[in-house]
C-alpha cells in the first residue's frame, strides 16, 4: 500500500536517486516502477499463471501444447490490437465480429464467383472490411451516434448479410484445402503463421501508437476531443481512420481463421464470442474504455494470458466451465488495477 | 500612438462579424482591427462573446456573416491549421491541453517534429526544443516528460502560453492567459508579452478581466458589449475609471430596462 501511494515522480527513471538507498526502498521502487508500467501488472500475472500451470501439469511447456495455445491466442491478439485503437478513443467497435464473419465470405465470393486470384480476393475482402469500418467511423464521428449503438447496428447488419449471402451453408475456403499452398500457409494455415502475424501486427501498431502523429492524435482525441480539435487535430479523420484499422484487422483475422480451419463457417456464434474475448484481452492488458490511454502490447499479453488460462485449466483437468469465470475475474481485477495505476501515474488520489 | 488608424498598417481587421448559437446571439456586429506590433486588450462581461471572437479569428469557428482581412487580404480560414499556416496561434480559455500526453507532446501538438524519410516522432528533438523554449520564456516546469495532468493550474496555463509563443506566429491570441496564475507567474507572462512586443515581430490580442493588467500590458483596449465593440481607445487615453463607468452604466441601463423601476445601487465591478 505504502509503495504505491508514494509520489510517482520519485519512481521515474533518471530522477536523482538518493545516495545509498536502503535495500527495501530499492525493491519498493522497482516494484512500483513495474506497476507504473501500464503493461507491468499483467506481465507479472501472466508469468505467475504460466509458472503455476507448468508446476502443476507435466505438459504445459511442451511444443505440442504451444501449438494448442497459438490458435486461440493469436487471433484474439490481432483483434484486440485493432480494438485498442478504437478503445483509446473512448469508443468501442462491436462489429469486429461481423467483419470476422463477413470478410471470408467476400473472399470466397470474389474467388469463386468473380474468378479473382487468391491474393486479389484477399485484398478485395479487406478493402470491403475497411470501408465498413469507415462507415462505423462516420456514424460515430460525423453523425455523432454512440459507438456502442452504431457498431451494434453494423454488427447485426453484416452478420445478417453474411448469412444471406452464404445462405447459411459452410463452404471450403479457397487456398485452405490440402495440400495447402504457400498462400494458405502464409495466411493462416502454417503452424506459426498467425503467431507471426500477431507479433508483427502488434509490433507495428504499438509503433504507430507510440511513435507517430497518428498515435499522438489518437490519444489526444480520446483524452480531450474538444482540446484536440482546438489545437487543430482533425478529430473526425482520426476517429474514422481508427475504425477503419479496427475493421481491417478483424477482416484479416476472419480470413486467417477460415483458411486455417479450411471452412468458411457462416455462424455468428463463434465470432460473437471471440469479440468479447478480444475486448477482455484489451482490458486485461491495460486499455480501459475511459479514453486517452491504452497499449497494443498489453492487449497481446492479455490475449496470451487468456490463452494460457484456458489451456492450463484444460490440462489440469479442470472443467472448461471455469474459463469464463476466471476470465471475468481477470477483467474485474485488471479494471481495478488500471484505475488505481492510472491515479498513481497522474499523481492524484481522488476520483476523476 | 503614431499616425491615424489607416488600413495598411492593420495586420488583422474584421468587419461586421456576427455569430449566433441557436437562440443566443454571441456577436452581433463586431468591427475590430489590430495593428502590427500592437497589444490589444479585449474586455467584456462573462458571456459577452470574447472567446467566440477569438475562435472565429483562429479558424476554429466560422462567422455567420462579416469579413476578415489579414495583412490587407481577405481572410476566411477553413480550419485551425489554415489560420496557423497564416501565422495565427491561440491560447484557448480551456487551454486545449491533452492530459494523457506529456508536456513536450502538448507543446508540439499539431507541430510534431518527425524524422525523415520515415515520419516517426523525434521525441529527443522535441524534448530538447521544449526544454529550451520553456527556459527561454522563464517558465519553471521541473519535468517535461510527465503528463500535463500532473501539473498545477498555473503550470498548465504556462504550457499553453509557451505552445503559442514557441512558434512562427506573428499574430497571437490569448484568451485569459493569466486566469489561473499566481502573482509572480502572471507577472512573468506579462513580461513575456512585453518582450514579444519589444521584438516588434508579433501582434497580440489578449482577453483580460483585470483592468490593472490591461493598463500594464496593452497599447489599446476594446470593450465588447451587446455583441459589438462599445469602446476602442488607446490605453493612454482612457482609465480604469472610464472603463468601469461604461461597464456600470451598461449594467444600470440593463437593470432599468428589465425592471423599469428604481435600480438598486450596483456594486463597483472594479479590478478583480
Ligand atoms: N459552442 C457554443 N454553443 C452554444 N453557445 C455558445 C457556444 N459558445 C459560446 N456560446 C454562447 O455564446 C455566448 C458568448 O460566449 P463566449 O464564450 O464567447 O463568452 P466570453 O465573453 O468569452 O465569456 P467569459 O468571460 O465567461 O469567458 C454565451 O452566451 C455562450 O453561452
Ligand atoms: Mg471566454
Amino acid at each position: 500500500m505504502a509503495s504505491a501511494t508514494q509520489d510517482p515522480a520519485s519512481t521515474s527513471p533518471g530522477g536523482p536517486g538518493g545516495p545509498a538507498q536502503p535495500r527495501r526502498a530499492l525493491w519498493r521502487e522497482a516494484g512500483s516502477r513495474i506497476v507504473a508500467l501500464r503493461e507491468g501488472s499483467i506481465i507479472l500475472i501472466t508469468i505467475v499463471v504460466a509458472v503455476y500451470f507448468s508446476a502443476n501439469t507435466s505438459t504445459f511447456f511442451s511444443g505440442g501444447n504451444l501449438e494448442t495455445i497459438l490458435p486461440y491466442f493469436a487471433p484474439i491478439a490481432i483483434l484486440a490490437a485493432g480494438e485498442v485503437f478504437v478503445m483509446i478513443l473512448g469508443e468501442i467497435d462491436l462489429s469486429i465480429a461481423a467483419m470476422y464473419l463477413f470478410a471470408p465470405i467476400i473472399y470466397y465470393k470474389l474467388n469463386t464467383s468473380l474468378g479473382f486470384p487468391l491474393g486479389l480476393a484477399l485484398v478485395g475482402s479487406l478493402i470491403v472490411s475497411t470501408v465498413i469500418g469507415a462507415v462505423n467511423g462516420i456514424f460515430v464521428a460525423v453523425i455523432g451516434i454512440n459507438s456502442f449503438v452504431a457498431t451494434l447496428g453494423t454488427l447485426f447488419t453484416f452478420e445478417g448479410l453474411s448469412l444471406i449471402i452464404s445462405k447459411g451453408t459452410p463452404v471450403a475456403t479457397p487456398g485452405g484445402q490440402i495440400p495447402v499452398g504457400t498462400f494458405g500457409k502464409v495466411f493462416g494455415a502454417g503452424t506459426y503463421s498467425e503467431l507471426i502475424w500477431a507479433l508483427a501486427i502488434v509490433a507495428l501498431l504499438q509503433l504507430v501508437l507510440t511513435f507517430t502523429r497518428w498515435g499522438v492524435y489518437t490519444v489526444a482525441v480520446g483524452s480531450n476531443k474538444l482540446g484536440a480539435a482546438e489545437a487543430g487535430v482533425r478529430t473526425n479523420l482520426v476517429m474514422i481512420r481508427n475504425f477503419m484499422l479496427c475493421a481491417l484487422t478483424a477482416g484479416l483475422v476472419g480470413i486467417f481463421e477460415a483458411i486455417r480451419s479450411q471452412t468458411v463457417q457462416p455462424n455468428p456464434a463463434g465470432p460473437n464470442e471471440i469479440l468479447f474475448f478480444a475486448v477482455a484481452a484489451a482490458v486485461i492488458g491495460g486499455t480501459l474504455l475511459t479514453g486517452g490511454s491504452g497499449t497494443v502490447v498489453g492487449a497481446l499479453i492479455g490475449a496470451l494470458f487468456l490463452g494460457i488460462l484456458k489451456d492450463g485449466l484444460i490440462l489440469q483437468g479442470v472443467q472448461a466451465n471455469y474459463l469464463l469465470f476466471y476470465t471475468g475475474l481477470a477483467v474485474i481485477i485488471a479494471m481495478a488495477a488500471n484505475v488505481y495505476v492510472g491515479r498513481v501515474r497522474r499523481g492524484r488520489t481522488g476520483g476523476g | 500612438m503614431v499616425g491615424p488608424t489607416s488600413a495598411p498598417e492593420d495586420v488583422l481587421r474584421v468587419e461586421h462579424i456576427a455569430k449566433r448559437f441557436g437562440p443566443v446571439t454571441a456577436l452581433k456586429d463586431v468591427n475590430l482591427h489590430l495593428k502590427k506590433g500592437e497589444v490589444l486588450g479585449l474586455l467584456g462581461d462573462n458571456g459577452a462573446g470574447k472567446s467566440t471572437l477569438i475562435k472565429i479569428l483562429c479558424g476554429f469557428q466560422k462567422p455567420d456573416s462579416g469579413q476578415m482581412f489579414l495583412r490587407g487580404e481577405p481572410f476566411a480560414p477553413r480550419s485551425v491549421d489554415d489560420a496557423r499556416a497564416a501565422g495565427i496561434e491561440t491560447v484557448y480559455q480551456d487551454l486545449a491541453l491533452i492530459d494523457e500526453l506529456s508536456v513536450y507532446h502538448n507543446l508540439f501538438l499539431r507541430k510534431e517534429r518527425v524524422h525523415r524519410p520515415v515520419p516517426l516522432l523525434s521525441n529527443r528533438q522535441m524534448k530538447r526544443e521544449a526544454r529550451a523554449a520553456l527556459d527561454e520564456i522563464g517558465i519553471n516546469i521541473p519535468r517535461i516528460d510527465v503528463s500535463v495532468a500532473r501539473l498545477s493550474g498555473g503550470q498548465r496555463q504556462a504550457i499553453a502560453v509557451a505552445r503559442t509563443v514557441n512558434s512562427d506566429a506573428d499574430i497571437i491570441l490569448l484568451d485569459e492567459p493569466l486566469a489561473a496564475m499566481g502573482a509572480k507567474e502572471g507577472a512573468q507572462i506579462l513580461d513575456l508579452v512585453a518582450r514579444l512586443k519589444a521584438e516588434g515581430r508579433v501582434s497580440i490580442i489578449m482577453i483580460l478581466h483585470n483592468y490593472v493588467h490591461v493598463f500594464q500590458a496593452c497599447d489599446r483596449v476594446s470593450l465588447i458589449q451587446d455583441g459589438a465593440i462599445a469602446l476602442d481607445k488607446p490605453t493612454s487615453e482612457t482609465s480604469v475609471d472610464e472603463l468601469t463607468e461604461i461597464v456600470v452604466n451598461e449594467y444600470r441601463r440593463a437593470r432599468e430596462a428589465a425592471h423599469a423601476a428604481p435600480a438598486p445601487q450596483p456594486e463597483q465591478p472594479g479590478p478583480a
